[in-house]
Formats: C-alpha cells, sequence, structure tokens
C-alpha cells in the first residue's frame, strides 16, 4: 500500500528559518518546481492551500459502480455546477440551498471522488463574466484530476506572432525548451507514437496506446486528407519508472475515465507521488498543506520579497514565512490573485505589476464543437474491449499550418471509439422497449466520437481583478472576471464542427449528433496567461526564466506565464518551462545573484 | 492464463492498495418504498419496465431494481422542489394510461416521439424517466455484465489494438 504523506496535516514550519524557497502550490508547477530545487540541495517549503489527501486510499479505481450506494454520485446535500455555467453569472452558489456546491469537473460532475478535490463555491466565490472555473484545493491540485493529454507546443506557438502578427512571441524558442521536455519525459513518463510533425513535436514515448479498429480506420482515412490522428498521448507510464518506488506501470484497466480520473497506481502522473514524495525522499522538503498564502511580504527599501503570510486553513491563526526566494505556483488565475493582493509601497499594483499586465492577456482553449456517430461495420459485432487504455486517440491541428484561414491559429480534437462501462448509446437512442436495448447493445462497439480544443487568443482586454467588495471564507479578496470569447473563437468554432463532419463523412461514419456550440468559457480548464512571460518589462510580468521583471527573487511557475494558449494541452509545457527556470534559479543562488 | 502471471512482486503489492480494497456497502433493501406512495411505486416500476423490458437476452428494469433506485434516489437525494416533480410527473402519465381504451406502449410512443423536445409536463417526465432509467439499468450489475457483456475493468499486460503505421 501506498501511503502518500505522513499522517498529520499540519506539519510544523520553522517560523524562525529563512527556506532558500517557499514554494506557493503544489500542483504541477509547484511539484516541479519542489523537485528541482531540492535536487540542488536547497531547503524548500512547500504551501498547499488544502488537505494532504491519499488518492490511493479515496479513489476505488475498480470499483463497479453497483457496489458505490449512490453509484458513484456524490451526497445529497452536495450539489455539482453544471447548467448554472451557461444560465447564470458567478457567484454560482449564491442561494443555494445545498450545503456543499462543487465547481464542475469535466464529464463527470457530481463524482463522489470530486467532493474531496475541488473547492465548495460557498466558501470560494467570484464574480464577474460567466466562467467555470475548476479549482483543486488538495495536495497536487488538478493533477489529481487531469486528463493525462501530455503535448509538446513546438516555434508555431512560441513564434506564432512572425506567422500571423497577432499578439506576443515567447521569450524562448522551441530549442531552448527541447531539452527539459525530455527532462520531464523521462522522469515522469509518458506514452505515445512518434509522427515527426514539426508542429507537434514527439516526446520521449514509452509503449504507446494502441488504436481500436474503427480509430485505425480514421487514422488511415485522415492521412489520405493530410492530417493526423495519433494514439492518445498520455502523461501516464506505460512501461514504469525504475526511479520512483510511489508509481506503478499502466495495466489498463480503464479507470481513468471514470471517477473524475485520478489513478490509484499512479501510472497517471500526478504531482504527489511524480514529484514530491521523491522530493521529500532528500530530506530538503518541508511540505505544508492546509496553508493559504494571502500575501508575498516584502522588503520595503529593497522591495525584494522576503517570504509569504499564511492563514491556517483549519485553525484560522495567521503566520510568516521567510525565504530567500518566493515561488508562485497556485494556478493561472490564483497566482494572478495573489501578486495582485500583495500590495506595498514599494508595489503599489500588486508584486510584480509595474507593466499592469498582472492579470490580463488571459487565455485558454475554447471547447464544444464535436462529433459523434458509428461504424457500421462494428454494429452487432461480439463484446470488444476498448477502454483497457489511458485514452483513445488526439487529431493534430491542421489549420494555420501553410495556408490561412479566416481565423488565427488552430485546434486539434480529442476522441475515441468503442465500449465503455456504461453505454452512452443508452443516452443518445431515442425510443424505448426491445428495439431500444437492442439498439443500445448492438451499437455500443461502434461508437466514436471527437471534441475540439482550441487556441483562445491572448487579448489583453480578457482579465482578471481583484473584486472591491467579495471576499472568500478567509476574507481574502476575491476574483472579479472580465473575460469572454471574441470573434476569432467564434469563426474557429464553426470550423471546428465543419471539419469534424467533414472527416466522419471521409470514413464513412454514421454521424449520430454534432455540435457547432462552444461551452461556456472556462470549460477546457487550461487557464493561461494572466503573468505572461517577455523580454519588455513593459509589456510582461516575467523574463524566460519566469523571474519578476521588478522582484528578482520572485518566480512564476505555473500557466500563467504562458504568452500564448497553443492548442495544446499546457500540462507539459508547465513543467519544463518550470524545470528550466529552477535549474536557471539555483544557479542565481549558488552565485548568490537574487 | 493467470491476467497478474507476468506482474512481479513490487507491482503486485502496489496493484493491492487500489484494486482489491473494494468497500463493502449494504445493498437497498426490500420492502416499502421509501418516498412513493405503493401506487406510484408500481407505476414507476411499470414504466420502467416498459423502457428496458426483459428479453431473451437478459432482465430488464424490474428484475434489476430500477425503481427501487430511483425510490431511494428521489428520497434521499433530491431537493423538495425535485421530489414534487417527480410525483406530479408520475401522476401526469398516469392520467393518460387510466384512458380506458389505451395500451400503455401506445402513450410512451407518443411521448417519446417529443423525446428531444418535450413541451407538456408528461412529455418532459418521460424524458427525464428514461434517462434516470437508463443511468440506472446500464450501471447495474445486470446492465454492465449481463446486457452488455462489458470486457473491461480487468488488469491487462497490454491493450489488444492496433498498432499506429
Amino acid at each position: 500500500m501506498l501511503l502518500q504523506f505522513p499522517a498529520a496535516n499540519n506539519p510544523d514550519v520553522d517560523l524562525k528559518t529563512t527556506y532558500d524557497a517557499v514554494i506557493v502550490g503544489s500542483g504541477a508547477g509547484g511539484g516541479m518546481a519542489a523537485h528541482v530545487l531540492t535536487a540542488h540541495g536547497l531547503k524548500v517549503l512547500l504551501l498547499e492551500a488544502g488537505k494532504a489527501q491519499d488518492t490511493s486510499k479515496i479513489l476505488h479505481s475498480m470499483q463497479w459502480p453497483y457496489d458505490h450506494p449512490r453509484r458513484g454520485k456524490m451526497p445529497p446535500e452536495y450539489h455539482a455546477l453544471t447548467n448554472e455555467y451557461s444560465i447564470r453569472k458567478p457567484p454560482y452558489a449564491e442561494n443555494s440551498p445545498y450545503k456543499s456546491v462543487q465547481s464542475y469537473v469535466q464529464g463527470w460532475g457530481g463524482s463522489d471522488y470530486s467532493k474531496t478535490l475541488v473547492v465548495n463555491e460557498k466558501e470560494h466565490p467570484y464574480t464577474g463574466t460567466r466562467y467555470a472555473w475548476v479549482r483543486s484545493r488538495a495536495v497536487g491540485g488538478k493533477t489529481n484530476i487531469w486528463g493525462r493529454l501530455a503535448l509538446r507546443l513546438s516555434d508555431y506557438d512560441f513564434k506564432a506572432k512572425e506567422r500571423d502578427g497577432f499578439g506576443e512571441n515567447w521569450p524562448v524558442s522551441y530549442a531552448d525548451i527541447e531539452p527539459y521536455y525530455d527532462k520531464v519525459d523521462l522522469y515522469l513518463g509518458i506514452s505515445g507514437h512518434p509522427e515527426n510533425l514539426p508542429y507537434l513535436p514527439d516526446s520521449k514515448f514509452q509503449r504507446p496506446v494502441k488504436l481500436n479498429y474503427a480509430e485505425m480506420h480514421l487514422r488511415e482515412t485522415l492521412k489520405g486528407m493530410g492530417r493526423v490522428l495519433t494514439p492518445y498521448r498520455a502523461g501516464v507510464t506505460t512501461d514504469g519508472l525504475k526511479h520512483n518506488k510511489y508509481r506503478s506501470r499502466c495495466y489498463g484497466r480503464g479507470a481513468c475515465s471514470r471517477h473524475v480520473g485520478g489513478c490509484d497506481i499512479h501510472a497517471a502522473f500526478d504531482s504527489p507521488t511524480g514529484l514530491i514524495r521523491p522530493a521529500m525522499d532528500t530530506g530538503n522538503l518541508t511540505l505544508r498543506p492546509n496553508s493559504t498564502v494571502y500575501e508575498v511580504t516584502v522588503d520595503k527599501d529593497t522591495g525584494k520579497a522576503t517570504g509569504v503570510s499564511v492563514i491556517d486553513t483549519e485553525t484560522r491563526k495567521n503566520y510568516e514565512v521567510k525565504a530567500r526566494t518566493v515561488l508562485l505556483a497556485a494556478s493561472t488565475l490564483e497566482s494572478a490573485r495573489l501578486m495582485l493582493l500583495s500590495k506595498s509601497s514599494a508595489h503599489p499594483n500588486g508584486i510584480g505589476n509595474s507593466s499592469g499586465h498582472v492579470g490580463h492577456n488571459f487565455c485558454e482553449h475554447v471547447m464544444g464543437p464535436s462529433v459523434a456517430g458509428f461504424m457500421k461495420d462494428l454494429v452487432g459485432k461480439p463484446r470488444t474491449l476498448d477502454d483497457g487504455r489511458p485514452g483513445g486517440f488526439y487529431v493534430a491541428r491542421f489549420r494555420n499550418l501553410d495556408k490561412r484561414s479566416d481565423f488565427l491559429r488552430g485546434y486539434g480534437y480529442e476522441g475515441g471509439s468503442g465500449t465503455t462501462m456504461t453505454p452512452g448509446a443508452a443516452y443518445d437512442t431515442p425510443g424505448f422497449g426491445e428495439e431500444y436495448k437492442k439498439h443500445v447493445r448492438d451499437y455500443a462497439g461502434a461508437t466514436i466520437s471527437m471534441g475540439a480544443f482550441g487556441e483562445v487568443l491572448a487579448r489583453y482586454e480578457n482579465a482578471v481583478g481583484i473584486d472591491p467588495h467579495v471576499k472568500d471564507a478567509f476574507g481574502i479578496p476575491v476574483l472579479r472576471f472580465g473575460y469572454q470569447f471574441g470573434e476569432n473563437e467564434r469563426k474557429m468554432a464553426a470550423d471546428m464542427a465543419v471539419s469534424a463532419r467533414e472527416m466522419f463523412e471521409a470514413a464513412k461514419f454514421e454521424i449520430v449528433s454534432s455540435s457547432d456550440k462552444m461551452l461556456t468559457e472556462g470549460w477546457s480548464i487550461h487557464e493561461m496567461g494572466t503573468a505572461r512571460m517577455g523580454n519588455d518589462p513593459k509589456t510582461s510580468v516575467v523574463n524566460q526564466f519566469q523571474q519578476s521583471h521588478d522582484v528578482p527573487n520572485l518566480l512564476v511557475v505555473d500557466g500563467s506565464t504562458h504568452v500564448s494558449a497553443s492548442c495544446q494541452n499546457p500540462t507539459w509545457t508547465i513543467m519544463a518551462l518550470c524545470w528550466r527556470s529552477c535549474d536557471h534559479l539555483a544557479e542565481l543562488l549558488k552565485k548568490g545573484e537574487v | 492464463m493467470n491476467a497478474l502471471g507476468e506482474i512481479n512482486r513490487r507491482e503486485a503489492l502496489m496493484l493491492a492498495g487500489g484494486v482489491f480494497l473494494c468497500l463493502q456497502l449494504p445493498a437497498a433493501e426490500p420492502g416499502a418504498p421509501l418516498f412513493f406512495t405503493p401506487d406510484e411505486f408500481a407505476l414507476l416500476d411499470k414504466l420502467t419496465e416498459l423502457i428496458i423490458p426483459a428479453d431473451d437476452h437478459s432482465p430488464g428494469a424490474h428484475e434489476t431494481g430500477v425503481a427501487a433506485y430511483i425510490d431511494r434516489t428521489v428520497a434521499e437525494a433530491y431537493v423538495p422542489d425535485e421530489k414534487t416533480s417527480w410525483r406530479k410527473g408520475l401522476a401526469a402519465i398516469g392520467e393518460l394510461l387510466r384512458a380506458s381504451d389505451v395500451q400503455p406502449a401506445d402513450v410512451l410512443t407518443k411521448l417519446a416521439a417529443k423525446e428531444t423536445d418535450p413541451q407538456t409536463e408528461a412529455e418532459k417526465f418521460f424524458t427525464q424517466l428514461k434517462q434516470t432509467t437508463a443511468f440506472t439499468y446500464y450501471s447495474s450489475s445486470i446492465g454492465i455484465h449481463q446486457e452488455m457483456g462489458y470486457l473491461g475493468n480487468v488488469i491487462l499486460q497490454e491493450f489488444r489494438g492496433y498498432e499506429a503505421n
């Protein structure tokens, strides 16, 4: 049995020590910072607002739904937000009769497991425009529930401005980041099949996920259209990792798409077992859960960061922690909130915000357009096992590579085919009775579907700020959203829907349903950009090593530093950039240059 | 062959943590309905069986206990408004069925015709009832194993599919 953490949730922090680094947040960015800095021999304190939980014990990945008293759903006093996001504005828990209101989590809204990981909106409200903001306050953050798609960005993303004139280039190129992608691949494990695409670079892959019959057929069809369907590139170790005793290799239980994701044998990467626990084994890391950071403290003479102010989430006691460097990895929006809240005479607009760009250039992925159908050859055929793997397929972007569309940037699709534990056809097959039942049975193995994820342009006017009136349960002012999709996203979404149908028609699949509707802002859970990197301190917040232009001992190592959203999922890039920045920071600390 | 055949000792130990620790939970007890009246419950049971009937392949909603599960869910998990809407919905369909010269299947056929765009109380309720019946049936042991013959949720050495290329 893997026990991830000591039983005590509130280990003592040495308030007299000045740590080499304090890290705020324990997800992909914070976990990676802890790993890299402790490996350099630095003394590190990792603060997490939420609890330490042993997901090995709470996940029950192989539990059958009928062995759970509510078939996997949350207890009655809990409510999962779904429709509210499309019909109302935040705060979403206002006047709710439920004791606890949970932010939506992908397709698993209402999962019993999600209640332990995502925040209660009653304690953590926000205001402004519609936004499905999913936050996980728990050790490991959203890596406990992520979708595992682990993609690299390329110079089509880092240097996108050179191609289409929009926005800003990143202050790094693929050549700078490639060695760090390699390190992340080898340290954490990634499954995939090499395709040699300049716009979707290959990783150091372990054994790929195999395709099933309909997926293979679609791959062949798309080849003829000059498009690439590749097996799901999963941040999952399929061959195992000899250097990590906390993680098993994948055993194809198909459990990762149930119970809100997550993996109780940790074959899928999560920060607690992939990064934090090994970092604790170095003896250089102190992890303190239940620690809500509400301010970065500064020396009023030098303006440099001196540490952070913390509220204990359980006792509500305040304390201060001292550190030579402060690394923010609280998530794109929480890191921006923390910077904006950290006002002082040295930093009147919030720490690191002399540019006025903190909270701005907020971007993510637009999703919604999708297609679902079936492959006639497979109807009524003997049952096959189709979901014993960490994902189905990914269709790489194909727009705005050589030719220009009427919109900027690109999109890809995630999809899959075949039987799942409970058949999707049960919900979209019309009618009732014997005919309905037989139809569900016969078509369950023949289904195939995919949905698009597209780049939302990073625009200055899309921003979050501090609400002047509303506070959370800890008395900390909350975020106010001013964020909406624009014309480019609408044009892209229309094209996503047309292309999806076009590919299914080319494959001669029978289309059952398709959608061209965008889901509410935030649905992708891929928020980025609120503290972007750049070379110019007037238009960016951090430099290429994620170091604040204003405050050299403050780093931001989460998705907030991404200059553009790309259409490729951000987790692997968050970790590659963080590794590079922390190597750089360790150098600076050794030389005494921060 | 034993599926665990090639798994080494350490791996088996790791799997044991997540895999073989299963919560033992009480099954729904038979007996009086928790929320619905006996008449309402009988109607609910009849409707769910009409939606997913027993056939030569597997048992239907009745034998699977779909109505009992719905009754318990409505009793324990639904807020008062939702409880009322279930009661009203059942009453609306019940009224249609009471007309002397109709077959229940014909009533449902009419309601199902409006499935994607329900207007009346009975039509809206039918859609809700069907979705709930489908969820309950296909997440049950009979639904997953006997009806669907689901092969997954097992420990695989390797997923059998096609190599890309």
